[in-house]
């Protein structure tokens, strides 16, 4: 009789029922979309600000002597100071958070002489990684600063990463802007420093020092230093945790669990450890105008959708409890015969709620599906990378439907009892 | 009674008999014009509340001088351009040598100035002086440095900062004790531009025009993320409150059809009594624009107090009520109630009242 009743009163409400269903569906699907945007938001916003922002870890010899760098031209002698060894980078990958680093750019440097159109000039002379394959283990990637420094902006060609000075040509190479623009040098041009020929692959702007440098190479570089495997310093862009108080903790007074905590949080100050663990001849630092700064923006924009989530569900659960108040306000003439007809409080109190509980986990249901659609959306139009709405939404949103949708029954059905069945049938409540 | 005294009874007394139908199509407005508030006034305030948080990236413009040092005039120029939110710290640079014969680059500042600007920089103060070091180049003691054939006094840095880059390798010293030694004045001006990324590459654009001999390059690095990520917050920001509000605003519109159909009973009493298809339409129409008005206002206060709230929580700063936002919200919602209100008559207009009393 029960449940009769409750498929009568679906069968006969179609108009009625449908409405409170659109209304839960359409506020899960708010509430799915949020809270999938809302928590997927930090990690997309830091993807942003790696790959646009640049290197987060600069790595250098342990024993090194001080950087004499000004105005961007280094007057240390490439002969002075140590050397990381360019064959152990590639561990970098191997340490326990080596898929969160997304890059890394290896660097070597000196003031040399160059000579071009039988003129001689004096320049910087970069050696680095362009888009430079590796491989680790069984995996191979690539790496340079095409990945890491990605606002440096090349007119004509980025030269190949050679691994041994080409035999039948010269090897390529990019100039920095305002160098070119000093020697009326073009792509295509020759230049020869310390005896060998390069050629100009193409024009380089950064905005920084490397405007006035010659950017060749790391092997070539090498070569033409004479210091093989060697690398001044590395520059490595990480997604990292911002960082807090618990990141600031000094390892070696941390033990057990909290050590272990500590070890496995993705911080900067966590990734530096492990990279001074797998290279121990290397001072990992975290670059703090990048690190610390991007963390206090990410911070920012996840607690603004994390508000603006709550703000949503808070709205969306007013609308469903207004729209299933709605309901059932206009049913009190039901309420009235049933209770004329001997039913008790309890008796119609469990119809409502379990008229309310289906139409709640249907809606819930189609909400949610309809949600991860506009997160999917979202994220595609937005970021250019899907959001996936993990499963336990689901869960999150069933209950929250749930709660919702009872709470705007229960205060329209306790209304609708507190009538006197003669006056409600009579229509004048 | 006149015809419009009675129209008014009839709106009012109808919203306060039915009181809880009343307050369910109103809670159902207020909770659009809420969210729509909320959304928009945080959208129009995001671009200038993040751009205040890359404050704390430091420089974003570098004005240097191919030759000689930077006049005053210059710098009262950059100043000027620069805007007064802004800050401009002249440095000026040498090289110094340790009597080990060790290098290090010396910059001379305004070091208060400096440390402001250069947020990031961890500070640990060891002994009293003004002068900074790099955490690299830290040696524990005092020492005096040469500069060509002129010697410094000696040197007792009270503070070692690190900062994860060339600096750490590089002492600081206040720009006067810097001149009196090397006798070099400021060749490079830091300038943090406080503004959107238009305002700095147009306050760029201006220092070029303006200062022609001198070079004017923007920090690429910092304008990049900066760019990228207001872009990429913004847009995620409008694509989920377009989402939020635009499925609330079908909820309401269902939610307020919904109560206009369950009225036909009132709708067919008043045709069978002899009132026109437009008295009735009317009325409808005119209870509809009441609560809209009257759910819009009050969502338009509550929305705007959640945004307030949001900035205070979030950014540390208010954001604040934008007065241009009010008409439009409240015009959304009555549209939205009008044609949520109108569209059902339409379809009870095709019944014979008598059908409706009847139950049909």
């Amino acid at each position: 009789m029960f449940l009769r009743l409750v498929f009568e009163s679906f069968r006969r409400q179609k108009r009625r029922k449908s409405v409170a269903l659109l209304a839960i569906a359409l506020g899960m699907s708010i509430a799915t979309a949020m809270i999938a945007v809302g928590t997927d938001v930090g990690d997309k916003i830091n993807q942003e600000l790696r790959s646009s922002g640049g290197a987060n870890l600069l790595l250098i010899p342990l024993e090194d002597t001080l950087d004499v760098n000004l105005g961007g031209v280094s007057l240390k002698p490439a002969s002075e100071g140590a050397f990381i060894d360019e064959a152990d980078l590639v561990k970098l990958k191997g340490i326990f958070w080596g898929h969160n680093i997304l890059g890394f750019a290896p660097f070597l440097s000196d003031h040399l002489t160059a000579t071009a159109h039988e003129h001689d000039f004096k320049a910087e002379v970069i050696g680095t990684y362009f888009a430079q394959p590796l491989r680790y283990g069984t995996e191979t990637f690539t790496t340079g600063v095409r990945t890491v420094n990605t606002w440096w902006k090349v007119e004509g060609d980025w030269p190949p990463d050679y691994s041994e000075w080409p035999k039948d040509r010269a090897p390529g190479v990019l100039i920095g802007g305002k160098l070119a623009q000093a020697n009326s040098l073009a792509a295509g041009d020759e230049l020869t420093i310390n005896g060998k020929k390069l050629r100009v692959a193409g024009i380089l702007s950064t905005g920084g020092a490397e405007d006035q440098a010659v950017v060749a190479p790391l092997h070539i570089v090498q070569q033409l230093l004479g210091h093989p495997h060697a690398v001044r310093m590395v520059l490595v862009s990480a997604l990292t945790k911002p960082e807090d108080a618990f990141a600031r903790r000094d390892p070696s007074t941390l033990s057990g669990p909290v050590r272990d905590r500590w070890y496995c949080s993705p911080y900067a100050t966590s990734i530096a450890f492990q990279i001074h663990e797998a290279l121990p001849g290397v001072r990992a630092e975290q670059i703090r105008q990048v690190e610390q700064n991007q963390g206090k923006v990410l911070s920012q924009i996840s607690g603004l959708m994390l508000l603006l989530t709550l703000a949503a569900l808070g709205a969306s659960a007013l609308a469903v409890s207004a729209a299933m108040a709605a309901t059932i306000l206009e049913r009190r003439q039901e309420v009235g015969l049933m209770k004329s007809l001997g039913a008790t409080n309890g008796a119609v109190a469990s119809l409502f709620l379990t008229e309310a509980s289906f139409l709640a986990l249907t809606g819930a249901t189609l909400g949610f599906l309809a949600g991860t659609v506009l997160a999917h959306q979202i994220g595609q139009n937005v970021f250019g990378s899907a959001i996936v709405v993990r499963p336990v939404v689901l869960v999150v949103v069933l209950f929250t439907a749930l709660l919702v949708t009872f709470l705007g029954s229960a205060g329209a059905v306790r209304k609708a009892m507190r009538f006197d069945p003669a006056v409600v049938l009579r229509g004048d409540a | 009674m006149n015809r419009s005294r009675l129209f008014f009874r009839l709106m009012l007394k109808d919203a306060w008999v039915r009181k809880d139908r009343a307050v369910t199509a109103l809670l159902s407005v207020v909770v659009v014009a809420t969210m729509a508030t909320v959304a928009l006034t945080i959208y129009s305030d995001l671009e200038g509340k993040l751009s205040h948080e890359f404050r704390s990236f430091g420089a974003n413009v570098i004005v240097t001088t191919p030759n000689g040092s930077l006049s005053a005039n210059e710098l009262a120029k950059v100043t000027a351009i620069a805007g007064n939110k802004s800050d401009v710290v002249p440095i000026a640079y040498a090289i110094g040598t340790f009597s080990t014969g060790q290098k290090i680059v010396v910059g001379g500042a305004d070091l208060g100035k400096l440390c402001r600007l250069n947020s990031w920089w961890s500070l640990k103060k060891e002994n009293d002086g003004p002068s900074m070091i790099g955490s690299r180049a830290d040696t524990g003691g005092a020492f005096t440095l040469t500069f060509g054939s002129a010697n410094s006094d000696l040197i007792r840095p009270g503070t070692v900062f690190t900062s994860g880059s060339d600096d750490d390798s590089r002492l600081y010293v206040p720009l006067e004790q810097f001149v009196r030694w090397t006798r070099l004045e400021p060749s490079t001006a830091l300038v943090r531009v406080d503004g959107r990324p238009r305002e700095i590459e147009s306050a760029v654009a201006q220092l070029r025009a303006s200062l022609p001999h001198l070079e004017v390059e923007p920090v690429r690095q910092i304008a990049a993320a900066q760019t990228a990520v207001l872009g990429k917050t913004r847009s995620v920001v409008l694509a989920a409150s377009v989402v939020v509000v635009v499925l609330i605003m079908v909820c309401m519109v269902a939610t307020f059809t919904s109560s206009v159909l369950e009225r036909r009973k009132d709708f067919a009493v008043m045709k069978a009594l002899g009132a026109s298809n437009r008295t009735v339409n009317l009325l409808f129409a005119a209870q509809a624009v009441f609560l809209a008005v009257a759910g819009a206002t009050v969502g338009y206060i509550a929305g705007s107090a959640v945004a307030f709230w949001i900035g205070r929580a979030n950014f540390d700063a208010a954001i604040f009520p934008q007065p241009g936002l009010f008409v439009p919200v409240v015009l959304g919602s009555v549209m939205l109630a009008l044609i949520a209100a109108t569209a059902p008559i339409k379809l009870l207009q095709r019944i014979q009242p008598a059908g409706i009393l009847r139950g049909e």
